[in-house]
């Protein structure tokens, strides 16, 4: 086991990365600061002076995704090089121990770290904004006006979230980890160009994917439709028309047919494809890391 | 310590290997010499289990390379040709790199320091290739890993720092300790290297120790244009012809090994009958 995972030695390395990385790791985080405030800078004079809570939103997980993505599609960038790959397959840890470390910076350092770039900038922001918009108020303002600040908005609330639906802000998150896990596979599996290379990969594969449901799955389907999920299938009656010439398909509440697998394949499929997809792309990371040659 | 058995390499299509066997001990300086492209650099590569052979076995103090695990890795440090070092204070480096290896010693790394007249308070930015090669090399042996391999060691370095590498170097070899040394300039190692294994066509050409080659081969200055034309190799030269011959009264002569690299790469046959006898 210590051969494969050492609490002491990923610590070390955890500390090796930190000390080779640390000056660029600032800028980037400066320059992410200066990004966001430019941003919010220009939304606000678009926009009255406003900073919404949908505009707030929108830009933290629109930063995460690129910002995410792209520091992602860096993390294994030295493998891509003869002189600073030999330097990391040579350290004295388990291929285990590297992807955690640097999954340890990609994922949990770099999304604590965002966010909290991303809560001062909206935090100053949001105070100048409203600073503005009360000279403005009582400058314009009539009796019984009341002013309304603005509020810092909580990217992580869940609008739309329910008994059996956790609110689109978790699936975000899910696919944001899943994006990510993409890019970083990319970064060990691509030498050079891996950002660029990884989008062009997942178009090319989202492109095969559309192929394959609607060309090759949806014509072998019946005429229907899914029903709530992708575990049910309705199938829709099939009856002659009056001259028996051709078929006409309509759904009809009495004698459509609910084709559904059982609840708990469902249920398990729904698990896989939620939280799945982001360790598997991480396991094939280790995997291309272990086989790694320079 | 290292046993190398039918390896076959190959890089896509261009085989490098085709049944190399080779074994390597503990307590000797090995030179591996041969032409470019022969395979010495990919040699090392999969000793230190950076390339995987496609055929053969690579075992080393007991482990399979290619597993890079970290028990191998420790026991094992790499200074290759073209090496990177992050840009960080030297005791920066050091205090990050070190605990990677159990058996590291700060006062070995200060003393090899010293003696390649590294100021110790300098950082790796502002240090020439021939610095920082130093750095590494004093890292390499203060890390006292069992298994040392240099690739071109020498490349870089200045007429001061090459005199200063083979003195570092003959004090840190031990019984425990194997190093491996690739290059072309044979020049800066005559006096260093033990054992000569010569490469070609990623094959063993020749594969002897010093002792072995003093033994059975003189080297030595001729004018008798009889004894050149016997010569096992011949080399004009402004003091004479430098040649080569079986040493067949005992005698000592200085080991040539630029001399001996070319007669065997030339004359590989004539040289390898002498040491069958």
């Amino acid at each position: 086991m210590t051969q494969l995972l050492d609490a002491r030695r990923w610590w070390l390395l955890v500390g090796k990365h930190w000390s080779e990385n640390r000056k660029k790791y600032s800028l980037s985080l400066t320059a992410i600061a200066g990004l966001l405030l430019v941003w919010l800078v220009f939304r606000m004079t678009t926009e009255s002076d406003k900073l919404s809570g949908e505009l707030q939103v929108t830009t933290f997980y629109s930063g995460l995704f690129i910002a995410g993505c792209l520091y992602a599609s860096t993390l294994f960038a030295d493998l891509g090089s003869k002189t600073r790959g030999l330097n990391y397959l040579t350290v004295p840890a388990s291929s285990l121990e590297k992807l955690l470390c640097n999954l340890f910076f990609g994922v949990v350092v770099f999304f604590v770290c965002y966010t909290a770039i991303f809560y001062i900038a909206d935090v100053m922001m949001i105070k100048i904004s409203n600073a503005v918009m009360y000279n403005r108020w009582q400058k314009s303002h009539v009796v019984g006006d009341v002013f309304h600040p603005q509020e810092i908005f909580n990217v992580f609330s869940t609008p739309g979230r329910h008994d059996n639906h956790p609110g689109y802000v978790f699936y975000l998150i899910l696919l944001y980890a899943v994006v990510q896990a993409a890019f970083i596979y990319g970064s060990v599996f691509f030498a050079k160009f891996s950002f660029i290379k990884t989008i062009i990969a997942l178009l090319l594969i989202g492109l095969c994917m559309a192929f394959v449901i609607n060309k090759v799955i949806a014509p072998i389907l019946p005429p229907g439709h899914y029903q709530h999920s992708i575990t049910s299938f309705e199938v829709y009656t099939v009856k002659k028309t009056a001259s028996g010439d051709g078929v006409m398909i309509y759904s009809d509440a009495t004698n459509d047919k609910l084709v559904s697998i059982p609840e708990w394949i469902g249920d398990l499929l729904l698990f896989l494809l939620k939280y799945a997809f982001a360790p598997l792309l991480w396991l094939a990371t280790y995997y291309r890391l272990k086989e790694k040659e320079i | 310590m290292i046993d190398i058995q039918n390896l076959h390499f190959a890089y896509r299509k261009k085989p490098v290997f085709t049944g190399l066997s080779l074994q390597l001990q503990p307590g000797h300086i090995y030179g591996l010499l041969g032409k470019n492209g022969t395979g010495k650099s990919t040699l090392l590569r999969n000793i230190a289990g950076l390339l995987f052979p496609d055929k053969g076995k690579i075992e080393v103090l007991g482990f399979t390379p290619g597993k890079r695990q970290p028990a191998f890795l420790q026991e094992i440090f790499m200074v290759p040709e073209e090496f990177y070092l992050p840009d960080l204070p030297l005791w920066h480096l050091v205090a990050h790199h070190a605990p990677f290896y159990p058996k590291f010693n700060k006062a070995q790394f200060e003393q090899y320091i010293a003696a390649f007249d590294i100021p110790a308070g300098s950082t790796m930015q502002n240090m020439s290739y021939g610095q920082k090669k130093k750095v590494l090399i004093s890292f390499g042996l203060a890390s006292n890993a069992s298994m040392l391999l240099m690739d071109e060691p020498t490349n870089g370095l200045d007429i001061m720092s090459k005199s200063q590498f083979r003195k570092v170097m003959a004090g840190a070899l031990n019984e425990n300790k194997c190093i491996v040394i690739s290059t072309h300039q044979v020049k800066d190692l005559e006096n260093l290297i033990d054992r000569i294994t010569i490469i070609d066509e990623g094959k063993i050409l020749f594969d002897q120790t010093t002792d072995t080659i003093s033994r059975k081969l003189a080297f030595h200055i001729s004018f008798d244009s009889e004894e050149v034309k016997q010569a096992l190799y011949n080399e004009s030269s402004l003091r004479g012809t430098a040649i080569i011959t079986p040493n067949t009264d005992g005698e000592e002569s200085k080991l040539d090994l630029e001399l001996l690299y070319k007669a065997i790469v030339l004359n590989g046959a004539a040289v390898t009958a002498v040491f069958k006898d």
